[in-house]
């Protein structure tokens, strides 16, 4: 799952997910908001739905309730976690960062015209994710 | 993953070589060939390289609107702050003209004031001159006055004959207290055509 309030991000990270193989089906949400009421849908009345195996959320998704951090924090301490969760921003302001992990935010992708090779790198580092093993990682 | 049937399998190899149509999308990804049929295989890989092709040229083409989309944004912020920029600069030269015209017209009525002061001088002095010329007559008429009757006075007394002083005396005292009026006369009319002004 894509939160990104910029709609031509959705296609780019579609694309780019597709050509480099890491996602078979990709949901992009325009706003945290939709995302939020999602999430709530599924949890508690029904905590094993079926979830994004990985969301992706925007660092400052304009026109939301709340902030890519915040919806981490939701998503990890109101809606059961359940899936990797980290930021992807064009952003990589230390004290974000700080409290995007805090919130447990797993990774932080910087977003650039050249996104492959860090979604590359992502997508090798992906298990570790999965298993809670790897520590936060920022790709640049 | 979906392993096709056979039948499926057939028609998408006939649909891909009649009508160069080609499975594509997340689909193809959960499509598996049966076991040992290279034919399906090599069209799957097919499938694969198309479809990334595609996508490759589609991202090209969406970064490519994205990046003159940022450039766009960034040109609107641009004209943005140049337009707010314009209206300070516009808002500054109101303000200064509002004060180039207080201060001209603060200039105009120093002016006023010193062309005023200057002719209230110039009556002054023109006041003053007449004053001293006056007084200068005056003295002239009280001295010559003086003078003649002195002499006057003095033939009568010393017995000489006093017809040539005494008609030059009454003559002179004549011409004097008339020159004397014309003086004060002229006097007052200066004195009142400046009250006036």
């Amino acid at each position: 799952m894509l939160i990104d309030d910029e709609d031509l991000f959705h296609l780019v990270f579609e694309d780019a997910c597709s050509i480099l193989d890491i996602t078979l089906s990709l949901e992009a949400l325009n706003s945290s908001d939709e995302a939020d009421k999602l999430f709530k849908s599924w949890f508690p009345d029904d905590p094993n739905h079926e979830r994004p195996e990985c969301v992706f959320v925007d660092l400052n998704i304009i026109g939301s309730s709340f902030n890519g951090i915040e919806m981490i924090d939701k998503i990890n301490n109101e809606y059961g976690n359940g899936c990797v969760i980290g930021i992807i921003s064009s952003s990589d302001d230390y004290q974000e960062i700080e409290k995007a992990k805090k919130a447990g935010a797993q990774f932080w992708i910087i977003k650039s015209d050249d996104i492959e090779p860090r979604l590359e790198e992502f997508r090798n580092d992906y298990d570790g994710y999965v298993n809670k093993t790897n520590p936060f990682k920022i790709y640049k | 993953m979906v392993e096709v049937t056979e039948h499926t399998r057939n028609v998408l190899l006939e649909v891909a070589k009649k009508r160069k149509i080609y499975v594509e999308g997340s689909f193809l990804k959960i499509l598996k060939a049966p076991k040992g049929d290279k034919e399906f295989e090599d069209y799957l890989a097919l499938c694969k390289e198309k479809d990334i092709a595609v996508r490759k040229k589609r991202l090209e083409v969406t970064k490519k609107v994205q990046s003159q989309n940022k450039d766009l944004v960034a040109k609107q912020e641009e004209n943005d702050s140049l337009m707010k920029d314009l209206q300070i600069a516009l808002e500054e030269a109101k303000l200064s003209e509002q004060e180039a015209e207080k201060a001209r017209a603060e200039a105009e009525k120093l002016r006023d004031d010193a062309v005023e002061d200057l002719e209230l001088m110039q009556k002054k002095t023109q006041f003053e001159l007449i004053s001293t010329i006056v007084k200068v007559a005056l003295y002239v008429i009280i001295g010559v006055g003086i003078l003649t009757t002195v002499m006057y006075g003095l033939a009568l007394f010393s017995g000489t004959d006093t017809q040539i002083i005494g008609s030059t005396w009454s003559n002179m005292f004549g011409i004097l207290l008339t020159n004397a009026f014309s003086i004060v006369g002229t006097i007052m009319g200066v004195k009142y055509a400046t009250e006036k002004d």
